[in-house]
């Protein structure tokens, strides 16, 4: 879908991209990755013609971008930059359907339009329609960018740091949203960005730069695994197994099938049946399936009161999501301290749980998968 | 005025005494107490002798009361009431003011055969200033719409209820406007025609400099200074400098051809460099975002860049209006009829009304032009990036 071939861009004596040669496959998501300086964003510009390249040639399906005019071209890839940008005297439906006007799209279709891709992005198409920039916070500036970015449809995309400057919990929600979108519509990203674990969450191919040259482009799996050369390596980092798990879904691992036990709002006749499962621990649940807390069965066969073998929690502090990474499930069953940790819905019911040992089967499997590759420069 | 004081208001804490207000309900205070409202004259030229209070009758004593009222409202009173309080009180106050001058000019001169004349004294300059401040300390302390735009429909309403019953026609000024007459208007038109052809064309001229400045480095460092130079040159002085240049191209050192280029050269700085500065503080990521997304040059200047800008151009134009409205006065000096002659003619033959026919009429267009550009600023800016002024 996207081909760049020997691009090279020089500013007087500096080299900012030297011969970089990068094919994306289409539905593809390219991360663009490395220390500042290094180029990522220059290519990605060079992408949408913001910057010409001295030499060197791009494609974009299968036409040339120089055959047509930079601003045509614009018009057919999505942009969403690290700032935003929004336009703040215009209205998020205004900002949204910027590309759309300039094709020339009808009222009525620039007006659906809107709807669909604000529900897409997560926000309530009615209130958030006329509001103003300034009256949006942070993460919702960035939806309405991506909103915007897809307005035309353009097959593909182009992100420069999008969810940088948002707080981490936002950023970490953006992704996740970021990735069903993807899933959904399967466009074509190139997708810069300086964040390790945010490149290995989402894309499908790395392409990691320094000083303007290509280092390394496989899937993040290869360079964790078969980094070509010790700065791939140092720059993935030492935490290679924590990294991996940020690839895999809670779903990925997630057993379904878990004791549970709804309290027919008696808790204490709730706990007396679940001292017959043959598990340490049921989840208590109410009528519509959201978790309310467990019964620790040991407790009740050592002959504790009911009351005291159940623990009452909030769901929204103790629970993960099914499209959260291990590795955050990994992050929060540390800070509560727990063995395993439920995974819920949006509106907390319960959908299973994800266990220790679960996550450990995953990291050997990982092990076993990288120790059948190259040397990896005696790091360890 | 504007954005600072007003955040500054915010940032206080409520119960504090309105010292903007205080200083003003003291001001017009001053005014009744120490000055004399009003003089009476044996005839047009003499110099006055001075009136008391009490000669305006009982509206001297209301806007005295009146005075009082808005500065104990100052100190004691807090919020939306004490806005409210003292705009109505500023309002009163210019009201009770013009049925005293009335009053006293009716009753002390009645003749109109007579010579002698009822003018305004110093006092009643002090009070007008003083009820100007408290009515802007008020506006700033948001008393809510209805108040604000009640308070000019109440003034308007107390000037004209003033002029045709409380016996202004008697007031010295009112009588000069009588003899004067159509040389007034004419003055009035070709001083608002000149300011408002001026201006138009320094806009013309001057924004399309500002947005070649905001775009190639040369012009602007070439623009700005030249601008910025001809901004130095003093009004009397530029109108005499241009009679040389005008005379080699065989066209008038006199007359309203230089006095219209001299009044666009000097708007042309606030407007160029407002255009140019509204521009280039358009945040680089919304341009970004707008070229990235294929909007053409005259796309993005005309959509997104223009529109951001515009508060601060119209800023420009607004402060360019006012001076130049100043600045018109002075070209009277090279034979064009503004209100500026009323005022050289009032001076040279010693006659104080008559300057301040040409006086207070040009004060009062400027007032006008400066309202009139904020509202329409208002109007075309869009409520994204409006600022939170009162």
């Amino acid at each position: 879908m996207i081909r760049l071939e020997e691009v090279t861009k020089r500013y007087g004596e500096t080299l900012a991209v030297d011969r970089l040669s990068l094919e994306v496959g289409e539905g593809e998501v390219c991360v663009l990755i490395g220390p500042s300086g290094c180029g990522k964003t220059t290519t990605l510009r060079m992408i949408n013609r913001l910057i010409e390249p001295t030499s060197g040639r791009i494609m974009v399906g299968d036409r040339d971008i120089t055959s047509v005019t930079p601003e045509e071209l614009r018009r057919g890839l999505g942009y969403a930059i690290q700032s935003v940008g929004l336009f703040p005297h215009l209205t998020v439906a205004e900002n949204i359907v910027t590309v759309p006007k300039l094709l020339g799209w009808e009222a009525s279709r620039m007006q659906a339009r809107v709807g669909e891709l604000l529900s897409l992005v997560g926000l309530d198409a009615t209130s958030y329609r006329g509001k103003y920039p300034r009256e949006l916070s942070g993460g919702e500036a960035q939806r309405v960018g991506v909103a915007r970015a897809l307005a035309a449809d353009p097959p593909v995309l182009l992100m420069d740091e999008p969810f940088g400057a948002v707080d981490p919990l936002n950023r970490e929600r953006l992704q996740g949203e970021f990735a069903r979108i993807q899933k959904e519509l399967h466009k074509t990203v190139v997708f810069v960005t300086h964040d390790v674990d945010e490149a290995i969450r989402l894309a499908d191919r790395i392409a990691l730069m320094r000083d303007g040259r290509l280092q390394q482009y496989d899937t993040p799996e290869n360079l964790l695994d078969h980094p070509a050369s010790k700065f791939v390596h140092d720059f993935m980092g030492a935490d290679r197994a924590l990294k991996r798990l940020g690839r895999v879904r809670v779903d990925a691992v997630m057993r379904s099938e878990v004791p549970r036990i709804s309290d027919g709002s008696d808790a204490v006749a709730a706990a007396q049946r679940a001292a017959c499962t043959a598990e340490r621990f049921s989840y208590l649940v109410d009528q519509d399936g959201r978790l309310e807390g467990w019964i620790d069965c040991r407790l009740l066969d050592r002959g504790g009161s009911a009351e005291s073998a159940i623990t009452h929690v909030d769901w929204r502090a103790t629970t993960v999501r099914p499209d959260t990474s291990l590795k955050e499930a990994l992050s929060h069953m540390l800070e509560l301290g727990f063995r395993s940790i439920a995974v819920t819905d949006e509106t907390g019911r319960l959908l299973g749980d994800v266990a220790l040992a679960g996550i450990e089967t995953t990291l050997t499997e990982g092990d076993a998968y990288s120790a059948g590759g190259p040397a990896e420069g005696g790091a360890q | 005025m504007g954005v600072q004081s007003a955040s500054v208001d915010r940032q206080r804490p409520r119960r504090r005494t309105d010292r903007v207000a205080a200083t003003g309900a003291i001001l017009a205070l001053a005014g009744c107490v120490a000055l004399p409202l009003y003089a009476l004259r044996a005839n047009r030229i003499v110099n006055g002798t001075p009136l008391s209070l009490g000669a305006g009758g009982p509206a001297a004593w209301m806007l005295l009361a009146l005075a009082i009222a808005a500065a104990t409202a100052s100190f004691s009173l807090a919020g939306k009431l004490r806005a409210r309080v003292e705009l109505a009180c500023a309002v009163g106050m210019m009201g009770a003011l013009l049925w005293a001058l009335g009053f006293a000019a009716a009753h002390l001169a009645p003749d109109v055969t007579s010579p002698a004349r009822v003018s305004i004294g110093a006092g009643a300059w002090v009070a007008v200033a003083g009820a100007a401040v408290v009515w802007f300390a008020a506006v700033h302390a948001r008393p809510g719409r209805a108040w604000r735009v009640g308070a000019l429909v109440a003034l308007v309403v107390v000037v004209v209820a003033a002029a045709m019953w409380g016996g202004l026609g008697r007031l010295s000024i009112v009588l000069e406007y009588a003899v004067q007459g159509a040389a007034f208007w004419s003055a009035v038109w070709t001083h608002i025609a000149l300011a408002g052809t001026s201006l138009g064309f320094a806009v013309a001229i001057g924004v399309p400099l500002g947005v070649a400045s905001s775009r190639i480095p040369w012009v602007r460092t070439a623009v700005l200074s030249i601008v910025g130079v001809m901004q130095t040159v003093p009004s009397l002085a530029l109108l005499g400098l241009l009679v040389v240049p005008l005379a080699a191209l065989g066209l008038p050192g006199i007359g309203p051809l230089p006095a219209i280029i001299a009044l666009t050269v000097y708007a042309l700085l606030p407007i160029v460099r407002n255009t140019y500065v509204g521009l280039t503080q358009v945040d680089p990521s919304v341009v970004d975002a707008g070229r990235g997304m294929g909007m053409s040059r005259w796309q993005l200047l005309t959509r997104v860049e223009a529109p951001l800008a515009m508060p601060l151009l119209l800023e420009g134009v607004r402060a360019a209006a006012v001076m130049i409205i100043g600045i018109a006065a002075v070209v009277a000096f090279i034979g064009n009829g503004t209100l500026g002659v009323l005022v050289i003619l009032g001076w040279g033959g010693q006659v104080d009304d008559l300057t301040l026919l040409g006086a207070v009429p040009m004060v009062l267009i400027a007032v006008a032009a400066d309202v009139g550009l904020r509202a329409a600023g208002r109007l075309v800016t869009s409520p994204g990036i409006r600022m939170e002024v009162s």
